[in-house]
């Protein structure tokens, strides 16, 4: 799908170049391996695992699962980890309603949302930025309050907490419903979204400033310095878009369950930073992209479906998906022996 | 000397102000909204109610101060596993002595520690991916041993969640877990721990077992999960197998409260008893106010905001210790 840049292209013999291509494209080799191994595997013992309805419904998911760990995936590259995505994603989910409600036409609420998003994220970067050891915690901190802002925002005047209701616009439920048509393709638009942001952050991240500064200060902190990238700015703008991001997600949910409920990103917790590390971006930080992450998603998404298919309930999906990370984070990113690190 | 003394001394504790300090101010707050808290009585249910997050947070903390950013994000779902094992398998089969009830959980906590630290050490996986695998596994394992909350704890810890009196047996278990921890705080084991913690490669290189300590350190933390969970099935007086979640955010916030440090080699039982209690107060006042439905929302703002402002008081006291 796509090469992944390491940041340390330095110097480099043609022997090198070989086995460092390879090792760069190791994660997309093992995920592409991983997701046909799945899809043959559940198109043999699941019947109608290859239907149009279950690819779609997978692509749907993945699609979710794949925007929320956008954000994720840049900030695992600056060797951090945003927690606050599944908290965004759920106030955003409340907020669109109430702010539709309140009279806001749907299309600036939404604006407004992603904004709002976009500004958590960047109050988490400039928190966390001198606290990186800490930023995990710090942005479940934020999380926290910012959901606890939007929930006691969304109660007041209302009889409920903690979700809230309004006419969904049309267009909004057309975009992320399993129906949903795109240009008259029974393909949900959400999809097609996905796809169009993945091929503009890879091309991004390959070509401009922005993207080499985030592999060279994943890299290497003090290199990334010496070439004048501000540390701060990378890191702030990262995590906005990661606030951001999460926002549209929460959006997006709304159209696709038709009701605001505050706890609807809480899957997205464990299952963001579980794409970013199957997908084989390093959480050292440096290493990977998001064309690992959208596989990381996929392979993550085809493989609930055929646990769902062999009749496994959340409990035995969740234990599975635990099971298999340190294995393949053990493929991509084990930390040397502390005798080699002297 | 005398000056140098005490200079050490708060160079050692000094990450102690910021939780006493609050913990002051709430204690006087929590007095003047409800005071029957103070009553005997109203400590005894305190006790009770606390001391599953206190002992939570008291076995993240070794952990924690081993260093490498090990916060053990399974820790509430490693509680909850030992709980539900307890009522589903152990007082189903039969196995009702305390004896038996406390060596299998301070055993199993002990085991699953052990576990996690031989695949962050030879695995060689960074130790939040570790836990975070754990959680979810056991997350799951836990929902499929009991599907819901029910059963029943043994007969003689039922009366334990009641709480009429201060000195109940749940106030012996935080009492014994805590010298534990002073047996701990004597031992070479606690320096080491805190040296690899706060340079791993320089304990290696000056001849500190590094390996063994890791080890060390989250078997003492899993006796702790352990005692944590028998305090937790005395409280409820059955089994939960849904909590993890929210004990696992719940004692990593009271750890920060408490000064620990997440990049490892500060930290202590004190800290992380006053981050606890502090925990349990400001959930105390804030149940006084009376939000009604929006008191849920109420707390998660309230603990969101206390978790970043401690967190930035954290950095700022460490700075300023640094630079002294």
């Amino acid at each position: 799908m796509v090469a992944i840049p390491t940041g340390s292209t330095a110097s480099k013999g043609t022997g090198g170049m070989l086995a460092d291509n390879f090792r760069e494209n190791r994660s997309i080799f093992v995920g592409i391996s991983l997701l046909i191994l799945l899809v043959v595997f559940g198109a043999l013992t699941v019947s109608g695992f290859l239907s149009v309805q279950n690819a779609r419904s997978i692509l749907l998911l993945a699609a979710f699962l794949g925007l929320a760990a956008l954000g994720q995936t840049l900030v695992a590259l600056l060797g951090g980890l945003d927690l606050s995505i599944p908290f965004v994603i759920g106030s955003a989910n409340i907020l669109l309603p109430k702010l539709m409600n309140n009279g806001l036409p749907p299309s600036l609420a939404i604006i407004l949302i992603v904004l709002l998003g976009i500004a958590a994220g960047c109050a988490n970067g400039l928190l966390s930025f001198r606290l990186q050891g800490q930023a995990l915690i710090m942005s479940l901190g934020v999380g926290f309050a910012v959901q606890g802002a939007a929930e006691i925002y969304t109660s007041l005047n209302s009889a409920f907490g903690g979700t809230s209701f309004a006419p969904v616009p049309k267009w909004l439920t057309n975009l992320a419903a399993f129906n949903g048509k795109t240009f008259g393709l029974p393909i949900p638009p959400v999809v097609v979204i996905w796809l169009v942001l993945t091929v503009t952050l890879i091309w991004v991240m390959r070509n401009t400033w922005f993207g080499r500064g985030v592999y060279a200060l994943g890299g290497s902190r003090i290199a990334a310095a010496r070439l004048r990238i501000s540390e701060l700015r990378t890191w702030v703008t990262v995590h906005g878009i990661s606030g951001g991001m999460a926002a549209l997600t929460g959006v997006l949910l709304l159209g696709f369950s038709g009701g605001g409920f505050v706890g609807v990103g809480d899957p997205y917790l464990f299952s963001t930073v579980a794409a970013v590390v199957i997908g084989g971006t390093s959480l050292l930080g440096g290493s990977g992209g998001y064309g690992a992450t959208v596989l990381g998603a996929l392979v993550l998404t085809v493989l609930t479906s055929l646990l769902v298919g062999f009749g496994l309930g959340y409990a035995g999906q969740q234990a599975v998906i635990g099971l298999i990370i340190v294995p393949m984070v053990a493929i991509y990113a084990r930390i040397p022996q502390i005798r080699n690190q002297i | 000397m005398n000056r140098a003394a005490n200079r050490r001394v708060l160079a050692h504790y000094g990450y102690l102000a910021v939780p006493l300090g609050l913990f002051i101010v709430l204690t006087i707050l929590a007095a003047m909204r409800s005071p029957n808290l103070f009553t005997g009585t109203g400590l005894a249910g305190a006790v009770i109610v606390a001391a599953p997050l206190i002992l939570c947070t008291l076995a993240l903390t070794p952990i924690v101060m081993v260093g490498r950013g090990s916060v053990d994000l399974s820790i509430g779902p490693l509680m909850g596993f030992v709980n539900v094992t307890l009522v589903a398998w152990l007082t189903q089969g039969g196995f009702t002595h305390p004896l038996a009830i406390f060596a299998w959980a301070m055993g199993l906590g002990a085991a699953f520690q052990l576990l996690q630290a031989l695949v962050i050490l030879y695995v060689r996986v960074a130790p939040i991916i570790v836990s975070l695998s754990s959680y979810l596994v056991l997350t799951g394992v836990n929902l499929l041993i009991m599907p819901r909350a029910g059963g029943l704890a043994p007969d003689w810890m039922m009366a334990w969640g009641a709480g009429r009196s201060l000195l109940s047996p749940v106030t012996f278990v935080v009492i014994a877990a805590l010298l534990l921890w002073a047996v701990f705080w004597r031992s070479t084991l606690h320096g080491h721990v805190r040296l690899t913690g706060a340079d791993e490669r320089m304990a290696y290189t000056s001849g500190v077992a590094t390996e063994k300590v890791r080890i060390g350190a989250h078997l003492l933390g899993g006796v702790f999960a352990g005692l944590a969970a028998v305090c937790y099935t005395g409280l409820i007086a059955s089994g939960d197998p849904t909590q993890g979640a929210n004990y696992t955010l719940q004692a990593v916030t009271a750890l920060v409260l408490g000064g620990a440090s997440l990049s490892g080699g500060r930290g202590g039982a004190v800290g992380s008893v006053l981050g606890a209690l502090n925990m349990f107060l400001v959930a105390n006042l804030l149940a006084t106010f009376h939000f009604e439905m929006i008191s849920g929302a109420a707390t998660k703002l309230a603990f969101g905001l206390i978790l970043v402002v401690s967190l930035l008081a954290n950095a700022l006291t460490a700075n300023r210790m640094s630079t002294r």
